[in-house]
């Protein structure tokens, strides 16, 4: 067992992201230079979003030669002004692989450290120069590093660190990479274009090699409220979680060492002189109320064991075999492995066996998961076939495969809590597409939070129609956790949602100008493939997508219709005044007059009324 | 000129006049109505015969198709009528003109003449479409109105005629002066027709048989009048086979091709077409066709060719006609489906250039008299 886990170890994640690149977005120039803009851009608005500031994103991309052809060296920088990182941190964060505080089941953009962490990684074994990271948590001091990754050991190397004076908080991470801006350049635009869509709050500038700069200024100025934090929810668990979760809940013995004894000692309040056994035993059954778990399994180890500190100091605990009530352990005085009984009756019984099997699958229930009560636990247990009070450390295999398809079916779990989302929210995204599209006709709208496989998602969607659009025909922008979607559309739901809705039963015949926003906002996005550009088409989002699509649509269809019917009021009257003039030139010699009829009276009354 | 003569083509010149101006009359109703609806501020509408199949009915006693009961209303307050409608208040317009004046139009210049008005007409065939439309809302064709077909026929023999037409009228003429026949046109058609000493009308199919029978002198040698319809006959040429046996008081007989197509150009000659439903006085119920029959095809051992799909189709489509339910329409078509094969006019030239005036001719109008 120790074995494998050694050989595991000697392969660090930041070689193991070094020979698996590709995974991660980085398997060629262009694309590695379009994932690095994704990853720096991405975690500037995070910091930004989760401390509530309105996000300023500077972007630029700078060739390092002009003159060469691509791909070549390329300078990227993104300077955001969010809360910074500690100066302490900065090194770990920026020049290890795995580092970083987004492990929570909450809404975000990507996980912070993996993404940014392997384009440094991408620019250093392209280029071979350091990461520049300059960071300012107060807005006075500026902490800039230059850093080095060592691929081997997953350690930062520090080049350089020196500190300036500033008047402003914020990151600004700069790296050197090989990339292909006249391939990924139209790519990066449209990135930008429409992260700056979904992100209204925020201000965005790009400023690209070829000296052209693009910005996109704040629409508007609220900002959604930042996700928190929750415990999973039962349906979106599995074996693999579970077991993981148990672990978690189970206490382990003691490593029972110097310090441990130390601690014992002190928490007793016993001096040096006294240390016999049955002294130790009595002062612990005085003060048992006031000790901490772990205490109280050490003097639980003693009373079986039936012995003083000194002793105690001398063995190391091998096992504790619950089915058959014994405890051996390790004498280092004679090198032996001795065994003792455990006797079921005594009071400390409990509290080692306890221990080790963990919590009850009540208190298990309640503590690890989300929407989970004492009633509804206790109903779950009668459900899957387990008492409440059984120990999760002492369920088979099996059993835990049992606990955790049951947790599937059981159907009286409440809905998942979306507090852990962070939609944009349907005003800001009015708002947002109203200046982006100057539109004649918008809608938005924001479904209630829905759940599928116990992952809470909420849709949120806008169509705007004409004015200022200038495309022809249906163009999506897709966004899932406020990440535009750029590729892979064919095979996304949100667009198999579109493209099986009749259009024109709407009134949006032939190639109409029409824009349609989708966001979904998951702790959990249903990504197809490891690219994250389309989103799996699963029974619960397809429904909410379609839902929301189908109520914007009537609204639209409502606005075609009156448009319609002034289109055709005015067209009629264009009818009217070409031909009733002829029909009335044509009677009045058919029918010997000198004079015209009066037909300026239908003319009027036929006239269209003007709409708003 | 004798007294007598005179006496009569001044007759016949009130008759023509009368008849204008009953047509006048008719246009300037029909466009004070739609003048006072406009004048009352109204959209002007005006009903007309529904000239969808399902009103085209047979009537036995006429002998001819007509239009049934139902009528559509066009108005112009319906904008999938207004173009429509307003193309047919000009034409009613433009044929006041035409009749006022006396000027003669064709279907073609009718369509050109449209675009000096503005009046929209994409092509011909819609143009045409709306001179029908006159024609059902008046009940009168359209050579009442002075608008005549592109394509002519022609007509050879001893008949005397007066013109109408201005510049013209008074005009004589014997129409066996000019051995290629003479072209049936407006003004042959408005002509009156004075007299002649023919005794029977001989409608032939083709251009190349009516000259033989010019050269072979069938209008003498059989005193008759010949006139060569051009396939299936123009309505003028229908309309003055019509005059010549009413007026003329003379039988008619027609011989076309022996195959189905020849044998429909005789019924809509005898009995109109399903497309002029809408208009009496063109139809010749008493006219005869004398062959070429399915039967003669045996009887005389004709060359034949075999019979296409379209010509069996045909023959299929026409025993659906009520028309066809009996007599020689019916037996002929029958031996047609027999036989699969069909047979020329020219096809007698096989027993001589002249066999079919010498042999076939007369035996066929004797035959006649008994039909």
């Amino acid at each position: 067992m120790a074995s494998i886990k050694e050989k595991f170890n000697q392969i660090s994640p930041s070689e193991f992201f070094y020979r698996n690149r590709d995974l991660a977005g980085f398997s060629n120039p262009s694309r590695s230079l379009y994932t690095a803009v994704r990853e720096f851009v991405e975690n500037g608005l995070d910091a930004c979003d989760q401390k509530g500031i309105f996000p300023d994103i500077h972007l630029s991309i700078k060739a390092v030669d002009p003159e060469k052809p691509d791909p070549k060296p390329y300078i990227l920088t993104v300077k955001d002004n969010g809360p910074g990182i500690e100066s302490k941190h900065v090194p770990l964060a920026f020049g290890t692989v795995l580092y970083g505080s987004k492990f929570g089941l909450k809404q975000a953009r990507g996980m912070f450290g993996l993404g940014a962490t392997m384009a440094i990684l991408y620019g250093q074994i392209t280029t071979n120069k350091p990461v520049v990271v300059k960071s300012s948590t107060d807005g006075q001091i500026m902490e800039i590093f230059e850093l080095l990754l060592d691929i081997q050991k997953n350690k930062p190397v520090i080049l350089k660190h020196k500190n300036k004076e500033v008047s402003k908080k914020g990151l600004t991470v700069s790296i050197c990479l090989e990339g292909d801006y006249s391939k990924a350049g139209s790519k990066i635009r449209d990135y930008v274009y429409q992260t700056s869509l979904i992100t209204p709050y925020a201000s965005i500038t790009f400023d690209d090699p070829k000296g052209e700069k693009f910005h996109y200024s704040r629409m508007i100025k609220t900002m959604p409220k930042p996700p928190t934090i929750i415990r999973p929810h039962p349906y979106g668990t599995d074996v693999e979680t579970i077991r993981r979760m148990i672990v978690d809940s189970q206490f382990e013995i003691p490593t029972i060492d110097d310090a441990m004894i130390e601690k014992v000692r002190k928490d007793l309040g016993l001096s040096k002189k006294n240390f016999s056994f049955t002294a130790i035993m009595d002062k612990a059954k005085k003060r048992w109320k006031t000790l901490s778990r772990q205490v109280r399994v050490v003097i639980s180890l003693m009373s079986f064991l039936k012995m003083d500190f000194e002793k105690l100091n001398k063995i190391r605990i091998e096992d504790l075999d619950v089915p058959n009530n014994t405890l051996s352990y390790w004498d280092f005085g004679d090198s032996t492995s001795k065994t003792v009984e455990l006797d079921p009756e005594s009071p400390y019984y409990r509290q080692l066996t306890n221990t080790v099997q963990g919590e009850t699958l009540t208190a298990f229930l309640t503590k690890k998961f989300q929407r989970v009560g004492p009633t509804t636990a206790v109903k779950f247990a009668k459900f899957a076939g387990f008492k409440p009070e059984r120990r999760l450390g002492t369920m088979t295999n099996q059993e835990l495969a049992h606990l955790s398809n049951s947790l599937q079916k059981f159907d009286e779990f409440m809905g998942p809590d979306s507090s852990c989302l962070a939609p944009l929210g349907a005003e800001p995204l009015e708002k947002g597409m109203r200046k982006f599209f100057d539109p004649d006709f918008l809608t938005v709208i924001q479904r209630a939070p829905s759940a599928y496989s116990g992952f809470p998602f909420i849709v949120e969607m806008g169509i705007a129609y004409g004015g200022e659009i200038s495309t022809r025909g249906i163009k999506v922008y897709r966004f899932a956790n406020r990440i535009p979607l750029l590729y892979d559309e064919g095979s996304d739901v949100v667009l198999k949602v579109i493209n099986d809705i009749d259009w024109s039963r709407y009134k949006a015949k032939g190639d109409p100008p029409l824009v349609i926003v989708s966001h979904i906002c998951s702790t959990r996005i249903p990504y197809k493939t490891a690219g994250k550009e389309n989103v799996a088409d699963r029974q619960e989002i397809e429904r909410e997508l379609k839902l929301a699509i189908q109520f914007m649509a009537r609204k639209l269809s409502v606005f075609m219709n009156k448009r319609g019917q002034a289109e055709a009021a005015k067209k009629r009257a264009n009818l009217y005044a070409k031909y009733i003039p002829l029909i009335s030139q044509f009677c009045t010699e058919l029918a010997g007059k000198k004079k015209e009829p009066n037909f300026q009276k239908i003319l009027q009354e036929e006239k269209p009324i003007e709409n708003e | 000129m004798s007294k007598k003569s005179d006496k009569k083509a001044k007759a016949l010149s009130k008759k023509a006049q009368e008849k204008q101006k009953t047509i006048l009359e008719m246009l300037k109703n029909h466009g004070a109505k739609i003048y006072d609806d406009l004048n009352s501020g109204q959209f002007p509408k005006f009903s007309i015969p529904s000239r969808s199949v399902s009103n085209i009915v047979y009537d036995k006693k006429l002998r001819q198709y007509i239009l049934g009961n139902s009528t559509a209303l066009r108005s112009s307050k319906n904008t999938s009528q207004l173009r429509s409608f307003t193309q047919l208040m000009w034409l009613a317009f433009f044929a006041n003109r035409l009749t006022n004046e006396k000027k003669s139009s064709t279907l073609r210049d009718i369509y050109y003449s449209s675009q000096a008005f503005a009046i929209d007409f994409e092509d011909q065939a819609e143009s045409d479409n709306i001179i029908v439309d006159l024609e059902a809302v008046t009940s009168r064709p359209r050579e009442d109105f002075h608008i005549f077909p592109e394509e002519r026929s022609s007509i050879f023999g001893d008949l005397n005629i007066e013109y109408t037409i201005p510049g013209y009228e008074g005009k004589k003429m014997n129409l066996s002066n000019h051995p290629d026949g003479y072209s049936i046109g407006p003004s042959l058609t408005t002509a009156e027709l004075v007299d002649t000493s023919a005794e029977i009308v001989i409608a032939i199919e083709k251009g190349g048989l009516f000259t033989r029978f010019v050269e072979e002198q069938i209008d003498k040698k059989f005193k008759s009048i010949i006139i060569n319809t051009g396939g299936q006959a123009p309505r003028s040429t229908r309309t003055l086979l019509k005059r010549l046996h009413d007026e003329m008081k003379l039988p008619v007989i027609i011989l076309t091709d022996g195959d189905v197509y020849g044998e429909h150009i005789a019924m809509v000659i005898k009995s109109g077409s399903a497309n002029a439903a809408h208009l009496r006085e063109l139809t010749v119920p008493d006219a005869k066709w004398v062959g070429v029959w399915a039967t003669d095809i045996e009887k005389y051992k004709l060359p034949t060719i075999p019979m296409t799909e379209s010509d069996i189709k045909r023959c299929y489509d026409l025993q659906k006609d009520p028309r066809y339910l009996d007599g020689i329409w019916k037996k002929e078509l029958e031996v047609f489906l027999r036989l699969k094969r069909k047979a020329e006019l020219e096809a007698f030239s096989k027993y001589g250039l002249t066999n079919i005036t010498d042999k076939y001719l007369p035996q066929k109008l004797e035959l006649a008299k008994s039909l």
